[in-house]
């Protein structure tokens, strides 16, 4: 007959004192990289959550096991992989070579000067252009980028944010001569200016106005791209930036939180706009923490939708997410490495219930994928789903012992974090005080130490290093791309009907002053070939520039 | 020797607003006891060029992940130029490959330090500039060391094949070997033959076969040589200098830390 629980629960902890006795533990304190103290074992009788309320089931509030009744069983998470270099005609190639090989939906990254609104030809932009992403001055290079990818049948990601209402004005424009309508387009823009500030410094304008900026723009997609998400809340950056997995939510959700005060003051309904907030997650090595980081924000932003926002609709409640695996993790030497780190990233993803991933590639240490490079990346992807398994039933980590530990265990230091933040006055007075930024850097420079002393081990860095010979095959950004771009751009100047894009900028800058929403004068600028750098200069003299702290 | 603390402008040139490494390297040289200013993202050549001026900094280290270190650094270089102030040594870190490291050297930044640099070695390299003990170049290659079975039946090829001719002979007991030098131009070949099973040589012929064995560079600074290597963690075989031919004192780097080739420190007899 099995003995009963006390009993064998007291005999395994006699046996583990004989034994840690004569061989000691690996280290005196176990703990996860948000310094949460981990257990020697997790067993029943430590959760007293109630299933009902904390778990329940897939597509049932909270959402801790997945915001849809069926998950992956129906469709797998969007293969999303981020690309964008050099000119407009490279990336479109690169695009149309990933949904060759059955990528599911476009990502693009767009270079420095487009993403803090410089066109190619500023001298601020001088040694940028196409560097880290794709260069767009005008509509004509938006046209090239799209060339041939039917806008209704691609859901497309822009990381742009503090432009990201010129690239979104761009893309409709695009849309509308393809015959597509702005009903019709599927896909999301970047748009968090509050962790550019944090973590990621592409910001232009100071936080009010460019709050404003995009309350406007949930307004006018309300109306007009209702299929279209305005926004992804991002703590992406905010990990790479050196945060812990517990700040990464915890300022992510505290961002959130300001979007929806700032929209609510701007006049908009939560129910209106909060089904079209998305968010985006950085998934690092530490598995069973990144799987319950993800659970633990679900459950934690439905229940502020509801009860701290009073929304309704079941679909306000729902946190979706992107998921990209971890920049930072990723090592220079030994880049093969880095195929094995991004599939226990992108499992850890999978596993947290992502709507959709991007896989780094295993050279991001070094440069920009080369094309082989982000295939490895897209196929790890294709070989969770189609030969793992772990797509075959929901939500397999719930009811462990430890996962669901660890998810109360981060929801709890997480809202430990939001209440702070609440008490300094929300996440916008928070970034001017720095608040976030100082905590990111503690944390980052403790890990870079434990790195240091070798108390954490990354492999072939501060252990198991071989000599390696200098990699050669990396993708290289043409030094002449800079040049042909001005000389595209200064041609579209020269073609163009100037007294309309003069009318469309004066306009514009009206309705700046006015205090009416800028997005429709955005998209009427475009249209006529007005440049990102000409539009966000009307921006620039009507709210300011930021400057950093 | 100064104690004034060193002075180090951080600077991020550019559009990139990657500032985990630039904060970490302020904080961990601030650690270190040097003091840092930070200049925040978005700053021209010119901007921290003048910077480093105003702030009256030792040293400027520059910080880019976006790609664009090849133009932008040069350009930081220039503009100290231009400002008088060449005097200031710019060094650099970032996602930069390994290839780009020449051009950006030849280009006037005097160090780039890679993804995954221990903060220590850049606080150690900076002290070292800035106490004047920055490394210098070895001297001359004292001699090419090769490995044979016999010197006897070495010699003629030397001799007679090649027309050198022989300087000396001697036995170095520490090592067990037996040596002959031949003077070619002002450098020399040096034969070593094992005088024992025992003998490093002995091994590395029964290892590999005769034939290259090591490379001997002269330098006039071993002691502080091996001094700063050992505090950089670069592997050594000796760390401290012992007895080699003609009174030398010599010293062996490990090859692990030279890319597989044994590198032999030799300072001459004053």
């Amino acid at each position: 007959m099995t003995k009963p629980y006390d009993e064998l629960k007291q005999e395994w902890e006699k046996d583990v004192e004989m034994t840690t006795q004569r061989f000691p533990e690996r280290k005196e304190a176990f703990q996860t990289s948000s310094e949460l103290p981990i257990n020697r074992i997790y067993t029943p009788d430590q959760g007293n959550a109630s299933y009902e309320e904390k778990i329940g089931f897939p597509g049932q509030y909270p959402y801790t096991r997945g915001i849809q009744p069926t998950m992956y069983r129906s469709r797998y998470w969007t293969m999303r992989q981020y690309a964008g270099f050099g000119s407009a005609e490279e990336t479109n190639e690169r695009f149309r070579y990933l949904l060759d090989q059955g990528q599911t939906g476009l990502s693009v990254a767009f270079d420095l000067p487009t993403q803090i609104g410089y066109d190619s030809d500023d001298p601020m932009a001088d040694g940028e252009v196409g560097k880290v992403g794709v260069a767009i001055d005008s509509l004509h290079d938006m046209e090239q980028l799209f060339d041939q990818i039917p806008l209704d049948k691609v859901s497309t990601s822009m990381t742009i944010n503090a432009p990201a209402s010129i690239l979104l004005a761009m893309y409709i424009a695009v849309g509308e001569k393809q015959g597509v309508s702005p009903a019709q387009l599927t896909g999301t823009i970047q748009n968090d200016i509050l962790k550019e500030y944090i973590a990621r410094g592409t910001y232009i304008y100071p936080p009010k106005p460019s709050m404003r900026l995009i309350t406007d723009i949930f307004a006018y997609c309300q109306e007009n791209l209702p299929k279209f998400n305005t926004i992804s809340i991002s703590g992406y950056h905010i990990r790479e930036a050196g945060s812990t997995a517990v700040q990464e939510v915890a300022f992510t959700i505290a961002n959130g939180m300001a979007y929806v005060d700032a929209a609510i003051e701007a006049g908009l309904e939560v129910d209106q706009f909060a089904p079209r907030l998305a968010f985006f997650f950085n998934a690092h090595n530490q598995f069973f923490e990144e799987a319950a980081k993800f659970r633990a924000a679900r459950r934690m932003w439905a229940s502020i939708m509801k009860d701290h926002y009073g929304a309704q609709n079941p679909k306000s409640w729902k946190l979706r997410f992107h998921t990209q695996t971890g920049g930072s993790t990723l090592t220079a030497q030994q880049p093969d490495n880095n195929i094995v780190r991004v599939t226990l990233q992108a499992l850890a993803a999978v596993m947290g219930g992502t709507q959709s991933l991007h896989t780094n590639s295993r050279d991001e240490a070094l440069a920009l994928p080369t094309e082989e490079s982000a295939r490895i990346a897209l196929r790890t992807q294709q070989i969770i789903a189609n030969e793992s398994g772990v797509a075959d039933t929901i939500d397999p980590l719930g009811g462990s012992y430890y996962v669901e530990a660890l998810t109360d265990q981060i929801e709890q230091e997480a809202n430990a974090y939001i209440e702070r933040i609440q008490q300094i006055g929300g996440a916008v007075q928070a970034v001017e005080e720095g608040f976030m930024q100082r905590e990111i850097h503690a944390a980052a420079y403790e890990a870079q130490k434990r790195m240091e002393s070798n108390e954490d081990i990354v492999v072939g860095l501060n252990e198991y290093q071989v000599e390696e010979e200098i990699h050669a095959d990396l993708l290289r950004v043409d030094e002449a791309l800079e040049k042909s771009q001005i000389e595209k751009t200064k041609h579209v100047r020269e073609t163009r009907d100037q007294p309309a894009v003069d009318e469309s900028l004066r306009k514009l800058r009206e309705a700046a002053q006015l205090n009416q929403n800028v997005m429709p004068h955005i998209v009427e600028a475009v249209k006529v070939y007005a440049t990102v750098g000409e539009i966000a200069n009307v921006l620039r003299d009507e709210f300011g520039e930021y400057t950093g702290m | 020797m100064t104690m004034k603390p060193i002075r180090v402008l951080i600077a991020k040139p550019g559009l990139d607003g990657h500032d985990r490494g630039a904060l970490i390297i302020a904080q961990a040289l601030r650690d270190h006891g040097m003091e840092v200013i930070y200049t925040g993202l978005r700053q021209s050549a010119v901007q921290i060029a003048r910077a480093a001026i105003q702030e009256d900094v030792d040293v400027v280290g520059l910080s880019s992940l976006s790609g664009a270190h090849k133009s932008l650094f040069p350009k930081v270089v220039e503009a100290l130029e231009n400002e008088n102030a060449a005097d200031i040594p710019v060094i650099g870190g970032g996602v930069i490959p390994a290839e780009d490291i020449p051009y950006l050297e030849e280009h006037g930044v005097k160090k780039i330090f890679t993804s995954g640099s221990p903060t220590d070695a850049i606080a150690v390299y900076i002290k070292q500039l800035f106490e004047g003990q920055a490394i210098e170049s070895p001297k001359k290659i004292a001699h090419i060391g090769i490995a044979v079975e016999s010197i006897d039946l070495s010699l003629p090829f030397y001799q007679h094949t090649l027309g050198l001719s022989l300087e000396a002979v001697e036995e170095v007991e520490s090592e067990q070997v037996k040596v002959a030098f031949l003077k070619i131009g002002e450098t020399m070949f040096e034969l070593l033959e094992p005088l024992s099973e025992s003998s490093p040589i002995q091994s590395f012929l029964t290892k590999k076969g005769p034939g290259v064995h090591h490379i001997a560079l002269e330098v006039d600074d071993i002691h502080k040589r091996l001094e700063q290597y050992q505090s950089q963690g670069i592997k050594l075989i000796h760390e401290t200098p012992k007895d080699g031919a003609h009174d030398s004192q010599i010293a062996f780097l490990h090859p692990k830390a030279a890319n597989g080739v044994l590198f032999e420190l030799s300072q001459p007899k004053e």
